[in-house]
C-alpha cells in the first residue's frame, strides 16, 4: 500500500468553490499574519483595526462598498465572457475607456436634465468599454486570434491613450502637479444614498441581477453555455457560436466600461491615471475565486472592497497597504490549491 | 555632435533592449514547455527588489545578482506548483504572480525607497560619451554580453540539441511527448523556474544598472512588453532579440523626441510596442492560418489519464 | 519456444462509475503476434494503456520476465521496452519524422539513424524523406511512423491499438507482411488489437478475447479456433435475428442529388457526385471504412456543412441553402457519430444537454423556462428509461449507454420524419445496443426515413432495407438487403466490385 495514483473526480461537490474560497481566505490571513509578524506588528491588532476602519462606521462601510463597485462590475463582465470560455484580461483598459467615453460625451454635448444626462453618460461608459474590446472581439471571432493576449495588450494601449489625453488635449491647466482632465460639473455627480455610498451601488446591484439572469435564466445564457461547452455542439444545435462569443465579449467589456463611468462620476470626477488602481486585475481574482458566479462576485467584491479600504487606512499606523493586495492574491492561490483537492482524488493502490 | 547624440540613442536602446530581452527569453523558454506565465512583471519586480536590497546591505554585486535571480526563480515556482502539479488555470495563476510580485516587492522595498546604491554594475570600459558603435558596445555592462550569450545558447539548445527538442516536444504535444517517456511535469516545472530566473536577472539589471535606485512599480509595465515580445518574435530567440531592440529603441526615443524636433507625443510613442505586437499577432494568425509559432499545448494543463 | 515475457495479473481499473477493467489476466510470449479481440468498449485499450504505463491500475500486478514490477509509468515502460501505438497518434505534428523517431531517451539508432530509417522504410514500404513534417503525411504513413518509432525506441513489446481502423485494405495487407517480418526477424512481441474477426485470424498466432472489462478467453491458438467460437466469446449470445423487413414504404422524404464536396483535408473525405433517396418507413444503411466521406455526408444532410455542390430535398422542399434550424423545423433529427463533443456538450449539465434540440420551445422571448426544461428531461428519462443523476450534474457523469439514450431520446421524441444516425451504437454494451436498435426500428415503423451510417456490418444487415457502400467519397455500390452479404459488401468497402 505504498503506491498512490491521481485521478479526476467525476462528481465534484456543489459547494467546492465555496469551501475552496474559505480555505483560501484562511490561508491568506495566515500568510498575512506571518508577514505582519515579521514586521513586528501584532496581526490581531492590525486585522481588527482593518475591520473597524473598513466596516466599523457608516462612512467606512460606504467607502468599502464604493470600492467594491468597479470590482463587481468588471468581475461580472469577466464572468459573462467566461460563459463562452473566453478570458477577459482587458477589464483594466475597458474601465479607462469607459471613463474616457464619459468625458468625451460630457465635453461635447450638454443636456439640461441632469438625471437624463447621467443616464446617457453611464450608457456611454458601457459603450466605451464595449468599444475597447471590439478589436479583440473581431479578431477572435473572425481569425481566432488569442483573446488573452489582445485584451491584455489593449490595456496598455488604452492606459497610454489616457496618459496622452491628460497630458495633452484634455490637460487641465489648473491641475499643476498631477496630470488630469478638467473636473466634470457637479450636476452629473452620482448622488449618494447614505454616508458616502454612491448610488452607483444600486446600479451595480441591478447589473448583478442582470448578469445572473443573463447567464442562468435566459436563452442567450443557455446558448453561451452550449457554445462554451463545445463549439461543435453549438453548430450542431444551430447556435451561432461566434456570434454569441462576439456579443459576450462586447457585453463583458461594457460591464467594465460602466465601472469606469461610475468611478468617474462618483469618485474621481475627472479623468486621470487614477481612474482605476488595478481594479481590472483584482476583478479577475474576484471572478475566478467565485467560479464565475454573479452573486458570489457581488459578495467577494464587497469583501475585497473592504480589504482595500482596510489596507489603505492601516498605513496610518505604519503598515504597508500592500498587505491587502497580498491577502487578496493569496486567497486565490489558496483557493486554487483547495480546488485541486475537490477536483482530483488521490487513491491508494492495492497490490496483488 | 549629431554622432554623439545618435550614439547616445543607440546606447540607451541597447540598455532598454537588454532589460526587455532577458525576461522575454525566459518567458520564451517557459512557454516552449507549454506553460504560459503572465507573471513576468511580478517576477522582474521580485528580482529587482531582492537584488537591490542585497546590494545595499552587502555591497556585494555578485551576491546581489545571485539573490535576485534565485528569489525570482523561487517566486516563479508558485506558478509552477499551481499549474504543473495542481493543474489549475495558467491565466489566473500568472496574473496572481504579477499582483503578488508587485505587492511583495513594494512591501519589501518600502524601507529602501530613496536609498543610494553604493555599488553598481559598471560597463566593461569607462567611456563617458561613446562616439562610435564600438564604443557603444564597450559601454555596455557584462549582463548585455551575457544576454547575447544566452540568446545564442538558447537558440542552439532549442534547435540543435536533444534536450531542446525534448523541451519543445513537451510544449507542442505533451501527450505524445509523454508516450515517448519524456517527463512532462519535471520539464514544465524546471522551464517555469528558469523563466523566473531570467526575469530575476532582468530585475537585477533594472535596479543595479539601468536605474540604480528603488521606487514602487518601477517595472512600469515592462513585464507585459516581454510577453508581447515573445509573440512578436514568433517564439524564436533571434526574432525576439530583434523585437527587443525595436521596442528598446522606442523606449529610448521617447525622452529624445523633442531634441530631434519631432512633434510627436512621447505618450503615443509609448503605445507603439503594444500596437505593433497586436498587429503582428493578428497578421501572423491570418497569414499563417493560425500558425503563429505558439507551442501547440500552451495554456493547457496536462493530466495523463485524461481521456 | 513459449517464454512468457510479460504478465498482467488481476488488473482492475475504473473511470468514475465505469468499471473499465475487472480482474483481468493477460500474458505475452516472446516473439509472437498476439491478438486481442473484443467489441468497442470491451476494455482492450484500457488494458494496453496500463501495460504501457499511461493509466495506473487500482489493483493488480505486472510481471516482466519473471520480475514483479513496482509501478509502470511511461518511463519505466520505455525502459522495459514496452511501447504502444494509440488510436489517436502520439506524434508531434510540427516536428520532422527524424525528430519524432529520436526524441525518446530509449532511442537506439542515434548514430546510424540513416541506415536504420532506410531499412525500416523498406520493410514498411515507406517512401518519404526523414525531414518531412508529420503534419504533411497521410494517415497510413503516420501509422507506419508510429510503429517504426516503437522499433527505434527499442520496444521489443509492441502494443498496436486498432492499427487497421484507419487503413485501406491494401495498407492492411502491407501491415500484415511488415508485422510478420518484425516478429520473425527481430523477435518482436506484438499485440494486435481489433474488433474485426477476419484480421485477427490473418494476423495473429494466439488470441485473447475481452468482453465488458473482463478477459473471457486466454491463449486460444489462432489456427484451431473457429470464427463462430470467437464471435460467441466476443459478443456473448449471437443475435442473428434480423428484424422483419416487410415494412411498408411511403413517399420519398429525403432526396440527395449530385452532392460533391471539396474539403481542405482532401483525399478520401471529399464527396463525389452522391445521389440517394430514402422513403418513409425505410432504413438506408451506409457502409464504408471510417473516413470515406460518411461524416461529411451526414453533416451535409443535417445542415452543418455548407459550401457543397448539389441539392438536398427534405419532404419535397429544397433545403440546399437552409441551415440547421430550418431542417429541424422540417422534422429532421441527426444523431452524430461523435456523441460527446458534437451531440452533447462536455462540461455542460445533463439538463442543458437534454434540450439542445428543443430549447427554443422552452423559451418565452429571451426567457428560458427551467420548469419546461426539467419537464422535458423527465419525459425523456421516463420514455427511454435513462439512468441519470441530478439534472444539473455534468453530462459525462452518465455512462456511455445512458448518454447515447439521452441523445437518441432527445432526437427521437418529437417523432422525426427524417433521421440521420451515425454509429448510433458504437462502444456500447449488448443490452444498450439492443434497446437502441428497437428505438430505430420503432421509428421506422412510425414512418421515418432513416439514414443509418455504421461500420458495424451486423448492425447494417440487421436493420437496413438497402445498403449503400461509400468508398473514397463515392457510392461504389448499392445492394438490396436480400442480395447483400458480408462478402460482397466487405469487398465493396475495400473498393472492389465484382
Amino acid at each position: 500500500m505504498n503506491k498512490y495514483i491521481l485521478s479526476k473526480k467525476t462528481v465534484v461537490n456543489d459547494l467546492a468553490t465555496f469551501y475552496s474560497f474559505l480555505i483560501g481566505l484562511f490561508i491568506a490571513f495566515f500568510i498575512g499574519s506571518l508577514i505582519l509578524l515579521i514586521q513586528d506588528q501584532n496581526p490581531a491588532n492590525v486585522f481588527s483595526l482593518m475591520l473597524k476602519l473598513s466596516v466599523g462606521s457608516i462612512n467606512s462601510l460606504s467607502s468599502s462598498l464604493n470600492k467594491a463597485i468597479p470590482l463587481i462590475l468588471a468581475g461580472l463582465g469577466i464572468s459573462i465572457m467566461n460563459s463562452v470560455k473566453l478570458w477577459n484580461i482587458g477589464a483594466e483598459g475597458q474601465i479607462f475607456l469607459g471613463a474616457i467615453a464619459v468625458n468625451l460625451i460630457y465635453i461635447n454635448i450638454n443636456i439640461s436634465n441632469s438625471s437624463l444626462f447621467i443616464v446617457i453618460l453611464l450608457a456611454s461608459g458601457f459603450i466605451g468599454g464595449a468599444v475597447c474590446i471590439l478589436f479583440p472581439a473581431i479578431t477572435k471571432v473572425i481569425f481566432g486570434v488569442n483573446e488573452i493576449i489582445t485584451t491584455l495588450l489593449t490595456n496598455y494601449i488604452i492606459i497610454g491613450l489616457t496618459i496622452y489625453l491628460v497630458n495633452g488635449p484634455w490637460k487641465d491647466p489648473k491641475s499643476l502637479n498631477f496630470p488630469a482632465a478638467a473636473y466634470v460639473g457637479e450636476e452629473v455627480y452620482l448622488p449618494t444614498i447614505f454616508g458616502k455610498l454612491s448610488s452607483g451601488f444600486l446600479v451595480c446591484i441591478l447589473f448583478v441581477i442582470g448578469a445572473y439572469y443573463l447567464k442562468e435564466k435566459s436563452v442567450f445564457g443557455y446558448e453561451m453555455r452550449i457554445a462554451g461547452g463545445s463549439a461543435m455542439t453549438a453548430i450542431y444545435a444551430g447556435i451561432n457560436a461566434k456570434q454569441k462569443a462576439f456579443y459576450a465579449m462586447l457585453i463583458g467589456g461594457g460591464f467594465a466600461g460602466l465601472a469606469g463611468a461610475i468611478e468617474l462620476l462618483s469618485q474621481t470626477h475627472r479623468v486621470s491615471t487614477g481612474i482605476s488602481q488595478g481594479f481590472g486585475y483584482t476583478a479577475i481574482i474576484v471572478a475566478a475565486i467565485t467560479g464565475m458566479r454573479p452573486v458570489g462576485i457581488f459578495l467577494v467584491g464587497c469583501l475585497f472592497g473592504a480589504l482595500t479600504i482596510g489596507g489603505a487606512v492601516i498605513q496610518t499606523i505604519g503598515v504597508s497597504s500592500y498587505i491587502a493586495e497580498i491577502i487578496q492574491a493569496s486567497t486565490l492561490i489558496g483557493a486554487l490549491i483547495a480546488q485541486f483537492f475537490f477536483t482530483y482524488e488521490i487513491k491508494g493502490v492495492q497490490d496483488g | 555632435m549629431a554622432d554623439v547624440q545618435l550614439m547616445g540613442l543607440l546606447n540607451a536602446t541597447l540598455q532598454a533592449a537588454t532589460l526587455l530581452f532577458i525576461a522575454a527569453l525566459g518567458e520564451l523558454i517557459t512557454e516552449k514547455s507549454g506553460i504560459l506565465n503572465l507573471g513576468v512583471e511580478g517576477m522582474i519586480s521580485i528580482g529587482a527588489v531582492t537584488g537591490f536590497m542585497t546590494a545595499i546591505n552587502t555591497e556585494n554585486l555578485f551576491l546581489s545578482i545571485i539573490v535576485g535571480v534565485l528569489s525570482a526563480s523561487i517566486f516563479s515556482s508558485i506558478h509552477a506548483f499551481v499549474t504543473v502539479i495542481l493543474k489549475q488555470d495558467q491565466t489566473v495563476s500568472g496574473l496572481i504572480l504579477t499582483i503578488l510580485g508587485l505587492a511583495l516587492s513594494s512591501l519589501l522595498g518600502k524601507k529602501y525607497v530613496g536609498k543610494k546604491l553604493m555599488v553598481k554594475i559598471e560597463s566593461i570600459s569607462d567611456i563617458t560619451e561613446p562616439s562610435n558603435v564600438l564604443e557603444v558596445l564597450l559601454n555596455q555592462n557584462f549582463i548585455f554580453y551575457l544576454a547575447i550569450l544566452l540568446m545564442i545558447t538558447t537558440s542552439f539548445v532549442l534547435k540543435k540539441t536533444m534536450f531542446g527538442r525534448r523541451l519543445e516536444a513537451v510544449g507542442e504535444d505533451s501527450r505524445a511527448a509523454d508516450s515517448m517517456g519524456l517527463k512532462i511535469n519535471k520539464t514544465q516545472f524546471i522551464a517555469t523556474c528558469v523563466g523566473g530566473a531570467f526575469a530575476g536577472l532582468s530585475g537585477v539589471y533594472l535596479t543595479l544598472s539601468y536605474v540604480p535606485y528603488w521606487t514602487d512599480n518601477m517595472t512600469s509595465g515592462r513585464g507585459w512588453i516581454c510577453l508581447a515580445l515573445v509573440i512578436f518574435g514568433g517564439w524564436k530567440p533571434y526574432r525576439t532579440a530583434i523585437g527587443a531592440v525595436l521596442f528598446g529603441f522606442l523606449e529610448a526615443l521617447v525622452p529624445r523626441l523633442q531634441t530631434y524636433g519631432f512633434d510627436l507625443s512621447p505618450y503615443l510613442v509609448k503605445i507603439a510596442p503594444y500596437l505593433i505586437t497586436i498587429l503582428v499577432l493578428v497578421i501572423l494568425t491570418i497569414y499563417k492560418e493560425g500558425k503563429t509559432g505558439a507551442p501547440g499545448n500552451i495554456g493547457r494543463p496536462f493530466f495523463r489519464e485524461n481521456r | 519456444m513459449n517464454h512468457k515475457i510479460l504478465e498482467a495479473k488481476n488488473i482492475s481499473k475504473s473511470f468514475g462509475k465505469i468499471q473499465a477493467l475487472d480482474d483481468v489476466n493477460f500474458h505475452l510470449y516472446k516473439g509472437k503476434i498476439h491478438g486481442l479481440l473484443g467489441e468497442n468498449g470491451a476494455g482492450k485499450s484500457s488494458l494496453m494503456n496500463i501495460l504501457s504505463g499511461i493509466y495506473q491500475p487500482e489493483k493488480g500486478s505486472i510481471i516482466f520476465d519473471g520480475d514483479k514490477q513496482k509501478k509502470i509509468n511511461p518511463e519505466s515502460a520505455a525502459r522495459l521496452g514496452i511501447g504502444m501505438v494509440h488510436q489517436e497518434f502520439r506524434l508531434i505534428e510540427n516536428f520532422s519524422i527524424k525528430d519524432n523517431l529520436t526524441l525518446s531517451k530509449a532511442n537506439i539508432y542515434i548514430d546510424d539513424f540513416e541506415d536504420a530509417f532506410k531499412k525500416y522504410s523498406e520493410i514498411f514500404s515507406l517512401t518519404v524523406n526523414q525531414n518531412t513534417l508529420i503534419s504533411e503525411l497521410s494517415v497510413g504513413e503516420k501509422q507506419k511512423i508510429e510503429i517504426i518509432k516503437l522499433i527505434f525506441n527499442n520496444n521489443n513489446i509492441m502494443l498496436l491499438d486498432e492499427p487497421t481502423a484507419v487503413l485501406t485494405p491494401q495498407e492492411t495487407n502491407q501491415l500484415k507482411n511488415s508485422l510478420e517480418t518484425l516478429s520473425n526477424e527481430d523477435e518482436k512481441t506484438i499485440v494486435f488489437i481489433t474488433h474485426k474477426l477476419k484480421e485477427i485470424k490473418e494476423f495473429t498466432e494466439t488470441i485473447f478475447v475481452m468482453k465488458n472489462g473482463q478477459m473471457v478467453a486466454e491463449d486460444l491458438e489462432t489456427a484451431s479456433v473457429s470464427d463462430k467460437d470467437l464471435i460467441t466469446l466476443m459478443m456473448g449470445e449471437i443475435n442473428t435475428a434480423v428484424v422483419e423487413k416487410n415494412n411498408e414504404k411511403g413517399e420519398v422524404k429525403l432526396e440527395v442529388e449530385n452532392i460533391s464536396l471539396e474539403t481542405d483535408a482532401g483525399g478520401f473525405n471529399n464527396l463525389n457526385d452522391i445521389n440517394l433517396s430514402i422513403k418513409a418507413g425505410e432504413i438506408l444503411g451506409i457502409a464504408g471504412v471510417s473516413g470515406n466521406g460518411q461524416v461529411e455526408l451526414a453533416n451535409i444532410v443535417s445542415g452543418i456543412q455548407s459550401n457543397f455542390d448539389g441539392k438536398i430535398t427534405i419532404k419535397g422542399q429544397d433545403v440546399t441553402e437552409k441551415g440547421v434550424r430550418a431542417r429541424k423545423k422540417l422534422n429532421l433529427s441527426y444523431i452524430p457519430e461523435n456523441r460527446l463533443g458534437v451531440g452533447l456538450a462536455p462540461g455542460v449539465s445533463i439538463l442543458d444537454n437534454s434540450v439542445v434540440r428543443e430549447y427554443f420551445s422552452a423559451s418565452y422571448g429571451p426567457h428560458l423556462s427551467k420548469n419546461k426544461m426539467v419537464n422535458y428531461l423527465n419525459l425523456l428519462v421516463k420514455e427511454f428509461s435513462i439512468k441519470t443523476g441530478e439534472p444539473k450534474a455534468e453530462i459525462s457523469t452518465l455512462s456511455g449507454g445512458n448518454m447515447q439514450k439521452l441523445l437518441m431520446g432527445r432526437e427521437l421524441i418529437s417523432n422525426p420524419e427524417v433521421i440521420v444516425a451515425a454509429q448510433p451504437t458504437r462502444g456500447l454494451d449488448v443490452s444498450a445496443v439492443e434497446t437502441l436498435h428497437e428505438l430505430i426500428v420503432d421509428q421506422r415503423n412510425k414512418g421515418s426515413a432513416i439514414m443509418l451510417i455504421s461500420e458495424d456490418l451486423d448492425e447494417l444487415f440487421k436493420l437496413s432495407d438497402r445498403i449503400i457502400v461509400l468508398y473514397e467519397g463515392k457510392i461504389i455500390k448499392e445492394f438490396e438487403i436480400n442480395e447483400a452479404n458480408t462478402n460482397n459488401v466487405g469487398l465493396a468497402m475495400a473498393g472492389v466490385i465484382e
